[in-house]
This record gives C-alpha cells, structure tokens and sequence, in this order.
C-alpha cells in the first residue's frame, strides 16, 4: 500500500511538472486536426492514421529500398524481397524478424546478423 | 534477383568487416569468445555459438538480445519514475546537458535511437521551438523601422518550411509505446515518429540525419561496433554522433560510493517501485561491463567518426562522447 502511495505521489508531481513544461509545446500544434483524432479514435478497428512522412525516411533495414505503404493490410511492403512490415498502433515495427513473407515461393529473408 | 545477390554480397562484406573488427578489437568485454573468422562460420547461425556478457553472466548473443529485450519489456511502465528514483532526479540534468551540447538549430532532424520513452527527443522539440521564438523575435526586433508590409513579409510561414523532425527508433514495441503516450498527454503530435528497428540494422537510407542521439542504450545492444556503422552511415556529411552512456568514475572515493549505491540501493528500488530486482541487478551489472571513456572513444573512431571528444558529468558518472562524420 506504501509502494502505491508512494508511485502515485511521484507519478502526480511528475505529471504536475510535466504539464508546466508543456505549455509552450502546445501552441506548436497545427489546429483541432489532433483534438478530432483523439476523441473519435477507436481502439482495434480504426487504427492511428500512419505518418506518411515517416516514408521518406524508411527503408527496409536488409535492403535498404523503399517501401510502400499498403492502407488495406496496415504494411510497409518491400516488393523485391517480398516481405511485409506490420504497422501496430501507428508504429512501424522494422525487425526483419517480425516481417511477414507475402508469397511462399521466395527467399526467406535470411537471419540478421545481431 | 541482383537485389538479392547484393544483399548476399552486401552481407557478406559486413560479416567479414565484422569479423576484422570484432578480432581488433577489445576482447575483454567478450568472455569465452569462440571467434573464427572463417567466412564459413560466419554465414551459419554463429550468433547462438559466440558468447558475450549479459550483466556479469556470460550468454549466447542471441540469448542476449533476447535477455534485454524482456528486461525493458518488464520496466517499460515504471521506466521513467525508476529513472527520477535511482538518480534523485539528476538524469533529467543530463539530458538537458546533452541538448545543449548538441544545440540543434531548427530544421535539423534528429534520429533518437533506443529512445524509448522520448526523452531525448521531446527535449530536442522544445530546444528547437525556443530558438525558433527566439529567431522570430530577433527578426521582428530588428525590423522596427521598416513598414507595416515588409514586418509581414519577414514572418515564416504558417507551416514552417524549416520543419524539425525527431524519429525515435527502438527494438522494444512497450517502450515506445509508453513514449507515444507521454507524447499524446504532453500534446505533442506532429514533429516526432516512432519506429520500431534494431539499432544494429537501421531501416533508413543514407545521409539522413543531422543528429544521431543514442542515449542509456548502447550498452544494451549485442554488437557495438555494427550499432556504431549504422549511426555513421545514416548521418548526413557534417552529422552528429552524441552518445549519452554510464561510464567510469575516475574518483576513487567517489567510485567506492557509487558501487556501493549501484549494488545496494538500486536493485532494492527496482524491487520496491517496479516489482523487478533482477532487471535492475542487470542494469548495474552492465554498466560496469561497458568499455571506459577512452576505450569507447576509439571505438567510435573505428566507425569512422572525427573529432570525437568526451565530457566526463558528475565525475564519470556518466560520460558524453560526440563525433562527427565528416
């Protein structure tokens, strides 16, 4: 119960001290288009709009090519290697390992050196 | 099908650079090491065979990797108050430390790798938009005496050509998570992206980035070396290397105090506050693994990277190296 106190004590002044430091950085925001999007987010079926920004800087990582952005299945597609990165909430997940092979007849994205 | 032979021959330069540097360089951080540059070994799984160190225990690279994910798995929530915890809120110091060293101008972009929870890169926001006012009101201050028009004109534009931009790369899906929650209640959107990848296998093309920050987070990953090829290689001509990482107190006295610290009172805070003594006992551990300033320093000259320097901050405690890739 202590613990409990104790994390919630920190969790609120850091919060508190979090928020006065915030001001400045919500008045960078670029109109309601944000407040829209948090209210009207549903959890599983729609998910955060992909930042297709983040496409000009991408590239798969055994690659290094461009990927294109699939809206129906939420992936990052390289078509050479056949291989499809899941987008989860919003947040690409590039590790080779969690790609997903698109046909079975090619080559299996061989392990990344780690 | 010649992307897939570049790939292979790509792959297998790398290996075969790999296994140069890694025989060059500093064995002590690798126990046991069954190292045999024959390309044949290299190719095969090799990754479960070689041993490194996890903490003070020796694993497999592959287990290793493994290890450490779960290890931020498990703190992701209580990350940050853990981090106010263990350094009495001095980490926050360090940080700040870091940005002003690296005293980003706007428009620069910024790759936060093993960013996680984004402090480094929120902080890079706000530095950026507070020389962005400042700029702006040099500019309006300067044009006192011209017309009503041309004060106007002088203004930048509604969307701000100039964009900042911060990626926060991590290999933990649970701490970025928590990052883009902090972001979302903090009310930053645009400006940041999170990107789930491997520090040692970046997903971005060459000469991207103005500023390469990696911070708390190359002592956790498997090969060095390789996470510091991929900074150089992802930085533009005239980019910035600044790795923010635990180091060696040069202080005996002060040393003394610090492990004492490190062994006894932090792992009990990790028990206390997030419910895990082990992954705590393993981050004290790893520090402790981890090459010394000048050590490092050589290292992140191998990569490739001039004028490399270091900043020792709370004596040693933690030490700041910068380079450039010129």
């Amino acid at each position: 119960m202590l613990k409990n106190v104790l994390s919630r004590l920190v969790r609120e002044t850091v919060r508190v001290q979090r928020h006065v430091s915030a001001v400045p950085s919500i008045q960078t925001l670029t109109g309601c288009r944000v407040s829209v999007r948090s209210f009207a987010e549903v959890k599983d079926e729609v998910q955060p709009p992909f930042d297709s920004s983040l496409l000009e800087v991408l590239v798969c990582p055994l690659s290094k090519k461009p990927l294109r952005y699939d809206a129906n299945t939420n992936e990052l597609i390289n078509e050479e290697l056949g291989i499809a990165y899941p987008i989860v909430d919003g947040i690409p997940n590039m590790i080779p390992q969690e790609a997903r092979l698109l046909q079975k007849d090619t080559q299996t994205p061989s392990t990344p050196s780690e | 099908m010649a992307a897939s032979l570049r790939l292979l021959v790509r792959r297998l330069a790398r290996l075969s650079h790999r296994s140069i540097t890694s025989a060059a360089a500093n064995v002590s951080w690798r126990s046991g090491c069954c190292l045999c540059p024959s390309s044949s070994r290299c190719l095969s799984d090799a990754a479960e065979d070689r041993s490194t160190h996890f903490g003070f225990e020796t694993v497999s690279e592959a287990e290793k990797a493994k290890r450490v994910y779960k290890v931020f798995e498990n703190v992701a929530q209580k990350y940050d108050i853990m981090n106010d915890a263990m350094s009495l809120g001095v980490h926050r110091l360090w940080k700040d430390m870091l940005l002003h060293a690296m005293h980003p101008q706007p428009g620069a972009r910024l790759l936060d790798v093993a960013g996680g929870t984004g402090d480094i890169s929120f902080r890079f926001l706000d530095y950026v938009y507070y020389q962005q006012e400042r700029q702006k009101r040099r500019a309006t201050g300067s044009s006192q005496s011209l017309s009503w028009q041309d004060i106007s004109d002088k203004y930048p534009d509604e969307d701000r050509p100039q964009e900042s931009r911060a990626v926060v790369c991590d290999i933990n899906k649970e701490m970025l998570k928590v990052g883009k929650q902090r972001a979302e209640s903090m009310g930053i959107i645009s400006g940041v992206s999170w990107v789930v990848g491997d520090a040692e296998e970046l997903p971005f093309d060459d000469d991207q980035f103005d500023i390469y920050t990696i911070a708390f987070g190359i002592r956790n990953v498997t090969h060095i070396n390789q996470a510091l090829q991929e900074a150089f290689r992802v930085l533009k001509p005239g980019g910035r290397f600044m790795c923010l990482e635990f180091s060696k107190v040069t202080n005996p006295i002060l040393a003394s105090l610090y492990d004492a610290y490190s062994f006894q009172v932090i792992p009990v805070l990790g028990e206390v506050i997030a419910g895990d003594w082990k992954s705590y006992q393993y981050l004290v551990e790893s520090i402790r693994k981890f090459p010394d300033q000048e050590e490092f320093k050589g290292m992140i000259e191998d990569a490739g990277f001039c004028c490399v320097q270091y900043f020792n901050f709370t004596g040693g405690v933690v030490a700041l190296h910068s380079g450039f890739k010129l």
